[in-house]
């Protein structure tokens, strides 16, 4: 649609005489007309680390929402009461066995740790899904901001041509947007519900490419007009806004997986989930610095295995694929794959053959980016029922993601006058699982 | 600011006439009578009170500038009615030579159906709207601001619906939706009510605050852990529950219903026996559970209740009062006396405590009239002044200086701040905007406004709702943007050809420089700048073919840009 031909209309050196309307601003060059939000961090930290965003690290957030179960992935109890019915495999890894259900994982693990460890607490859906998206626990009168928009921040560009927080989430269960919290507006994600393409990043057919462009030309000229008397940080930020639409509707081919070749299509299959791992690709590659990837709804409190078996099979051949993807593109050096949910789930195993809400004792993985892959973090007991070994709270985990990235992980946004570390006070890195 | 190219102003004869006609009947509306009163008298000693106080903080003499006629109108209508001035409405307040004009306009927009509207929109937002937006409590806050509701019936009724209106489920949404989740319900009733922010006292004294304990914090939250709400939507309290919280140091202690001045209420025994408090305990859990069960008895001791009367008494009501005044005065001029609004606290104090000492007692003696205070912050010669100057209008250069000045003169108040419209604001001034403005000046003119009103609340609701609250340190969203530039919305609706909307309006008129003038003052409510005329006439000339499209283009422009999307 963005692309059509402009039939009929003037070509640009008909329309609006840019120079024209650039010597009647005269001096105006100089009385900060650059739109700059580094002006509007008005939490008190006005410079963003350049270094850090121009080594262009990546982050694809796997969503498991509802809770997937740690005995069916990646910390299987094969033969324990437990257990449940199916086998653990060994990996390519000497001594790391997963369960069955994550067959084409097994032979992936070379760029990926596994985290057993989590101990995090908190087992209500609504809860926890703040907990694990923010790296703390909800406190009443604050509005911490989310993963991806503390890492739209600290990774993405100001002046992106491209989105810098994608969120897809298709199903209508367990949904949540996501939220930039204090961190504002700026930081939202471009959230993704019902169709594939975000709302409003393609031009109206009733407009052409030129009248779009020259309105926007417009708008911006009568704005520098009025900012050579009313210059303030949130006139820029609003015109920073505009000034990022044209190229965000120029990014509206990232989500057209159509422009893939047959063959990268089929490796992702025909699931949504990935075909939604493949826009995230795109994404990545085109310097979207966070996209996250709902795959729901793994709350399986009855027929637990039945749900597992056919939900891991989605993800084992999504996530193994992408990881292909982002290696033979040399992007997975760069690029952090997160699988994560909620929480995970009961080791016992209730009368509905299902398995209930357990956040004591459950697994996550890091691939790529920054992290030691065939590596094994944390230890549960024989049955799954407790951490024994290198308990790691959502702080910690937070921690590792941002020591992986290489942000640092004790830095500290200030709100007021209250400094609030971006990972929870007294976390740590997982230093052993970071190259 | 005025205009630096007066010259340039446009006068239409085809449109000079309806316009003087819709005026003459709008001036007629203004309670001129209401102008000559004592209260008028009061309100109008109250915003001398403001300016002598501002102005001895202002030791510095920074350089201060008033709005014009046509920017003072735009915010002023914004802030009290909710939407930007029609044409009709600037022309007429322009041509106004009185010289208390400015207590005829405030006192037309507060008796006006706007006003309600505006304020029942504002309070939803610091009430509810970020959790929830629900039209029956909207339908109770738009009654209580038609009639000017005293500010602390309003917290009765809100705090403690039981007790003031049983019948009526409306007012319980605050509630309500707050009641899953004690700790926010206690926090959020803290910052709300009284302007406190304990959340940070929860698991230890509060670490930069002396006046903060976790004694406080929990000390709120007793007050609200046996408030319930039973299946058929009424909230009720029962008869025991204490909150109980461990200090560092790992004692477990037993919280005091205790307010944040540190005054306690003491619970007196509970004089039932155990057989009748187990038989009222199940009929509370079956009326949560049931919407069929008989509604419980209440406790004669109700912590909620205790909390109302307690920060309503005598000796408390000054941190309650305080709090809605420098919220109030936060709405008008984007920053608090105290600032920021949620840490009222002895750490933080005011910038001008006398100042807001006055306000707080006129508001306290004057029956909480909230009313009453915006009419005498938007008369003070303080809320009038301009943005603060940029490099090229400022007398001086430096510019380390020119920065200090900037923030000193936003903390002592002596130049205005923009401040970002609420989506409300901004959806109805996008139809304002956007609408015939003939038509427009016609219905705001017109008896049935009232009416008309509400229909134009229900039509702003749809963007509304899309659109981000502001918070601190807003951010236009880049969704916002994106909307305005690609929505089949914008371009089809708001931007429509047709005789109900400006575009349409405007290409009948036949003179380019006309309709630039025409949108200029539609949109942004003043005439263009002989730079601005240049620029869009140009634009014009360019695309003489395709008029429509161009007039389009230009009202986009217009509405897209930060003038539009700030009250400045």
């Amino acid at each position: 649609m963005a692309n059509h031909a402009d039939s009929g209309h003037p070509k640009q050196s008909d329309s609006l005489d840019r120079r024209s309307m650039m010597r009647l601003m005269g001096s105006a060059s100089g009385i900060g007309l650059a739109a700059n939000m580094n002006q509007i961090t008005a939490l008190g930290e006005s410079r963003l680390n350049d270094q850090l965003r121009a080594s262009g690290k990546r982050v694809i957030l796997l969503w498991l929402a509802g809770g997937a179960s740690q005995l069916e992935t990646w910390d299987p109890k094969p033969g324990r009461p437990t257990g449940g019915p199916f086998a653990q495999i060994q990996t390519t890894v000497p001594g790391i066995g997963i369960s069955e259900l994550m067959p084409k994982m097994s032979t992936h693990l070379e760029d990926t740790a596994i985290i057993r460890s989590l101990n995090t607490k908190i087992a209500d859906h609504g809860t926890a899904y703040e907990l694990m998206d923010t790296g703390r626990v909800k406190e009443a009168g604050v509005d911490f901001p989310h993963l991806g928009a503390i890492l739209a921040r600290e990774l993405g560009n100001i002046e992106s041509k491209v989105p810098d927080y994608v969120s897809m989430y298709t199903s209508t269960e367990g949904r949540r947007k996501g939220s930039a919290g204090f961190l504002g507006g700026r930081y939202n994600p471009m959230f993704l519900t019902d169709a594939m393409m975000p709302e409003n990043i393609q031009r109206l057919e009733s407009i052409t490419d030129t009248d779009h462009r020259e309105r926007a030309e417009l708008r911006d000229t009568l704005s520098k007009l009025f900012a050579r008397h009313h210059s303030h940080p949130s006139f820029e930020g609003h015109n920073s806004a505009y000034g990022r639409v044209r190229g965000l509707m120029a990014s509206d081919y990232l989500f057209d997986i159509e422009r893939e070749p047959e063959s990268i299509r089929a490796q992702y299959g025909p699931t949504q989930f990935g075909q939604q791992c493949l826009v995230a690709r795109r994404l990545v590659e085109a310097g979207v610095p966070f996209v996250k990837v709902a795959r729901a709804w793994w709350d399986s409190h009855g027929q637990n295995f039945e749900t597992h078996q056919e939900l891991c099979a989605d993800l084992d051949h999504c996530m193994s694929t992408l990881l292909d993807d982002l290696k033979e593109r040399g992007l997975l050096e760069n690029t952090l794959v997160i699988s994560l949910g909620e929480f995970g789930r009961t080791p016992s195993i209730n009368g509905s053959l299902g398995r209930d809400h357990f956040a004591s004792a459950w697994s996550c993985t890091l691939s790529g980016c920054g992290i030691q892959g065939g590596s094994v973090y944390g230890k549960t007991d024989e049955n799954g029922n407790t951490v024994v070994e290198g308990e790691m709270s959502a702080g910690d985990l937070y921690s590792t993601i941002f020591a992986a990235l290489g942000i640092d992980h004790t830095k500290e946004y200030m709100l007021g006058s209250r400094p609030i570390p971006i990972a929870d006070f007294d976390s740590t890195p997982c230093y052993s699982i970071l190259t | 600011m005025p205009s630096p190219h007066p010259d340039h102003r446009y006068r239409s004869p085809s449109l000079a006439a309806s316009v003087i006609i819709i005026a003459v009947i709008n001036l007629l509306s203004a309670g001129a009578a209401w102008c000559d009163s004592d209260a008028a008298r009061q309100i109008i000693q109250l915003a001398e009170r403001i300016d002598q106080e501002i102005e001895s903080q202002n030791a510095d003499r920074l350089p201060r500038q008033t709005l014009s006629d046509a920017g003072y109108l735009r915010r002023v209508t914004l802030d009290l009615a909710g939407r930007i001035p029609t044409i009709a409405e600037i022309k007429q307040y322009e041509d106004l030579d009185l010289p208390d004009k400015r207590l005829q306009v405030t006192t037309s927009l507060i008796q006006s159906p706007d006003f309600a509207y505006h304020q029942r929109n504002e309070l939803d937002t610091f009430l509810l709207r970020p959790l929830n937006h629900d039209r029956e409590w909207r339908s109770y806050l738009l009654e209580a601001t038609k009639e000017n509701r005293p500010w602390d019936s309003i917290f009765r009724e809100i705090m403690t619906p039981e007790e003031t209106q049983p019948e009526d489920l409306r007012p319980t949404a605050f509630l309500k939706h707050r009641l899953g989740d004690l700790d926010k319900l206690a926090n959020d009733s803290s910052v709300i009510w009284f302007g406190v922010n304990i959340g940070c006292a929860k698991c230890h004294d509060h670490p930069l605050v002396d006046d903060w304990k976790q004694e406080h914090y929990y000390g709120i939250s007793s007050f609200f852990k046996r408030t319930y709400r039973s299946k058929k939507g009424l909230i009720g309290e029962r008869f025991d529950g204490k909150v109980k919280f461990d200090t560092t140091s790992g004692e477990s202690k037993d919280a005091d219903f205790m307010f944040l001045t540190g005054t306690k209420v003491t619970e007196p025994e509970l004089s039932l026996d155990a057989e009748v408090l187990k038989q009222y305990q199940e009929q509370i859990k079956k009326a949560e559970q049931d919407d069929a069960a008989e509604t419980p008895p209440q406790p004669l001791f109700r912590p909620r209740q205790q909390l109302v009367d307690l920060a309503l008494s005598d000796q408390q009501q000054r941190f309650f009062a305080k709090n809605i005044v420098n919220r109030t005065w936060a709405r008008f001029f984007g920053r608090g006396i105290v600032h920021p609004l949620d840490q009222i606290h002895s750490g933080n104090p005011a910038s001008h405590p006398t100042l807001l000492a006055i306000l707080t007692d006129d508001f306290i003696n004057s029956g909480y009239n909230v009313q009453r205070l915006i009419h005498a912050i938007t008369l003070s010669v303080a809320y009038s002044q301009a943005l603060p100057m940029t490099e090229s209008d400022s007398p001086s250069h430096g510019e380390n200086k020119l920065e200090n000045q900037s923030d000193r003169g936003v903390r002592y108040f002596q130049h205005a701040e923009p401040r970002p419209l609420s989506p409300h604001q901004l959806s109805l001034s996008l139809l304002i905007a956007t609408g015939n403005p003939e038509k427009t000046a016609e219905q705001i003119s017109n008896p049935d406004w009232e009416q008309d009103r509400g229909k134009l609340e229900e039509r702003s609701e749809g963007l509304a709702q899309k659109l981000e609250i502001p918070g601190e340190n807003f951010q236009v969203p880049v969704s916002e943007a994106l909307w305005f530039s690609n929505s089949s919305e914008m371009q089809n609706q708001y931007l429509g050809g047709g005789k109900d909307h400006l575009v349409g309006y405007l290409n009948e008129i036949e003179d380019p420089s006309a309709i630039i003038s025409q949108a200029m003052f539609a949109t942004l409510g003043r005439e263009a700048t002989s730079e601005e005329q240049v620029v869009l006439s140009k634009y014009f000339e360019q695309r003489n073919e395709q008029r429509v499209d161009t007039i389009k283009n230009i009202v986009w422009a217009l509405v897209c840009s930060p003038e539009f999307r700030f009250n400045h």
